[in-house]
């Protein structure tokens, strides 16, 4: 492979990963923030049930499902904002950025890998967690109506692309402020506050579509009711909905980019 | 404001590594690197030296890529920058401040890292290269858990995974005990009898008279000489070293000579830097006249330190 290829090759990807998986302290948050985050809701919620049926319905079925990817997408945000800061900044951070640039490697080239290698290592924790939500829905199902193939598909992809997308405004950010505090900051003031704020003041009309939670919140299978509901609902055509999401991820990833490449290393 | 070229440099461009014309960098008011000229020819150990604060690192951080040029032409291992710059750094190695790692990685991962993103044969100088440096045995431990010498020698290794024609180091001495710095010169030599190009930048004489073959020394930005170091010893006012019973009297008479332009007394030894050597026998006179009992009185050789200071004081006073 050439030495300034613009594209990251398998290795450097590989090597992005690498830098991330042996963080041993990202590994637990971010397997707490997902695989955890699982486990102790549906065991919990099983447990009751155990103990006093009467009172506490089974842990599975549509309405759990809802409730775990409500649950996969508020803390697999987190997770997204950890981990996406850490893949911006983690070069940077360690003073180790200037040593790669020195290669001759493409600045861009090195950004991308990092989005990607990023990815790769948050993506399997979510679909874990995930798949535990869904595994649970349909074992502890007992009296409750159990999702179909369908729904758990659609649920699973509505909780990946939430994640996702919070991930790349991370690294976005992460790269434009280089700083991992201030990226996770800004990050979780926007999905835990700021976003349902806005969403819930009617005043704001259209506007409120420029917010890409509410956009996100309008892409929640409707089977799920209102399970998974994270705040008040603004109607939305699915193709505005593309639009915002893509614009807002576009913007940062275009931002941060930008700014690695342009940085004094 | 002198700009000495002590040695004539052959113009095929082929024979430099490194080629400036008027690169400047600017910081808003304040200019950092002022209208450099420098020329480092190919297979040798070059010190670009001066105090904290000249602009070495910034040069250099010009001449990798890692900030813009506010103005002038650079050339690397004869491509012109920055448009070949991708080409060129593929076979550079450098090391700026201080050799920075991921903590939290191996030394042998660290190198993977760098490895995945040179590419190509990288990933085959692991072992050579860690062996190079000496630390095929620690290769496996934590970063966070090596020395600072250690730190030193992987950067080196870290380097040598590019199989680099030209080796830029940015103060590689700093922070290094004795037995380090010793190492590291060994390490220098050894590369430059490979017909590699060391680059070296430090604000310590002595260590770039000890390791390399030519020097730029740079003050405020700007160089004020550049050529061989042994040229550049030779280059200056002529020195002789008088010694007398009385070190004190001997140099207070000196100075009072005419002809004399600069005396430093050490210890029981008086040197003095004159205008012209014919002036010895008269000096001699003077000072058996005045009583003095000449012990000795030769030619002595100047360091480079001698001509630093004769350079930067000569400059200051033309300020």
């Amino acid at each position: 492979m050439s030495t300034y290829a613009l594209t990251p090759s398998r290795n450097l990807v590989a090597a992005d990963l690498l830098k991330l998986r042996r963080r041993r302290g990202l590994v637990a948050v971010t397997a707490l923030l997902t695989v955890g985050a699982m486990t102790i809701t549906y065991g919990i919620i099983e447990l009751l049930h155990v103990a006093n049926p009467a009172t506490h319905g089974p842990a599975g079925g549509i309405v759990n499902l809802g409730h775990g990817a409500w649950v996969a997408s508020a803390l697999g945000a987190v997770a997204a904002a950890i981990v996406g800061s850490m893949a911006g900044t983690g070069d940077l951070e360690a003073g180790v950025y200037r040593d790669l640039v020195v290669t001759g490697r493409s600045r861009l080239a090195l950004y991308r890998s990092r989005l990607l290698g990023g990815l790769v290592f948050l993506l399997p924790f979510v679909a874990a967690g995930y798949a535990i939500a869904g595994l649970s829905s349909v074992v502890f199902a007992g009296s409750h109506a159990e999702p179909g193939v369908s729904l758990l598909v659609t649920t699973g992809l509505w909780a990946l692309l939430q994640v996702t997308f919070y991930y790349l405004l991370a690294v976005g950010v992460a790269c434009l402020v280089g700083s991992r505090s201030y990226t996770i900051g800004i990050l979780l003031a926007f999905r835990l506050a700021l976003t349902p704020i806005l969403a819930s003041i009617s005043a704001l009309g259209i506007v409120r579509e420029l917010v890409p939670g509410v956009g996100l919140q309008g892409l929640t299978p409707a089977a799920l009711g209102d399970a998974a509901q994270q705040g008040p609902t603004v109607p939305m055509s699915t193709a505005a909905i593309a639009a915002v999401l893509i614009i807002w991820a576009a913007a940062a990833v275009a931002a941060g980019a930008w700014r690695d490449t342009q940085r004094d290393a | 404001m002198m700009n000495t070229q002590l040695h004539e440099v052959p113009l095929d461009r082929d024979d430099m590594v490194v080629e400036t014309r008027g690169l400047t960098k600017r910081f808003g008011g304040r200019t950092a690197v002022d209208n450099v000229e420098l020329q480092v020819p190919r297979g040798v150990a070059f010190g670009y030296l001066g105090p904290n604060g000249a602009g070495k690192t910034t040069l250099i951080r010009m001449l990798l890529g890692l900030t813009s040029a506010s103005a002038g032409e650079m050339r690397l291992l004869g491509l012109p920058l920055p448009q070949g710059r991708a080409r060129a750094l593929s076979r550079v190695g450098a090391i700026v401040e201080e050799p920075r790692f991921h903590g939290h990685l191996t030394g042998r991962e660290n190198l993977e890292i760098v490895a995945s993103v040179r590419g190509g044969e990288a990933y085959r100088r692991f072992d050579e290269s860690l062996e190079r440096v000496g630390l095929t045995a620690r290769a496996e431990d934590r970063v966070k858990t090596y020395s600072m010498g250690m730190r030193q020698r992987l950067g080196i290794a870290r380097c040598l995974l590019a199989d680099p024609d030209l080796l830029i180091l940015d103060e590689p001495m700093n922070g290094l005990d004795p037995a380090g710095i010793l190492e590291f010169r060994g390490f220098v030599r050894s590369f430059v009898e490979e017909g590699r190009t060391i680059v070296l930048s430090s604000h310590l004489l002595d260590e770039v008279e000890k390791t390399c073959d030519h020097v730029a020394i740079v003050d405020r930005g700007r160089v004020v000489v550049q050529g061989s170091i042994a040229e550049l010893r030779d280059s200056g006012n002529p020195t002789v070293l008088v010694e007398t019973r009385d070190p004190l009297a001997t140099a207070g008479l000196l100075s009072t000579h005419p002809a004399v332009a600069r005396v430093i007394a050490e210890g029981p030894a008086v040197h003095a830097v004159l205008a012209d050597l014919a002036v010895v026998p008269e000096l001699n006179r003077l000072l058996v006249g005045a009583g003095q009992e000449v012990l000795r009185l030769e030619p002595a050789h100047a360091s480079l330190e001698d001509r630093f200071l004769e350079i930067t004081t000569r400059l200051e006073n033309a300020a």
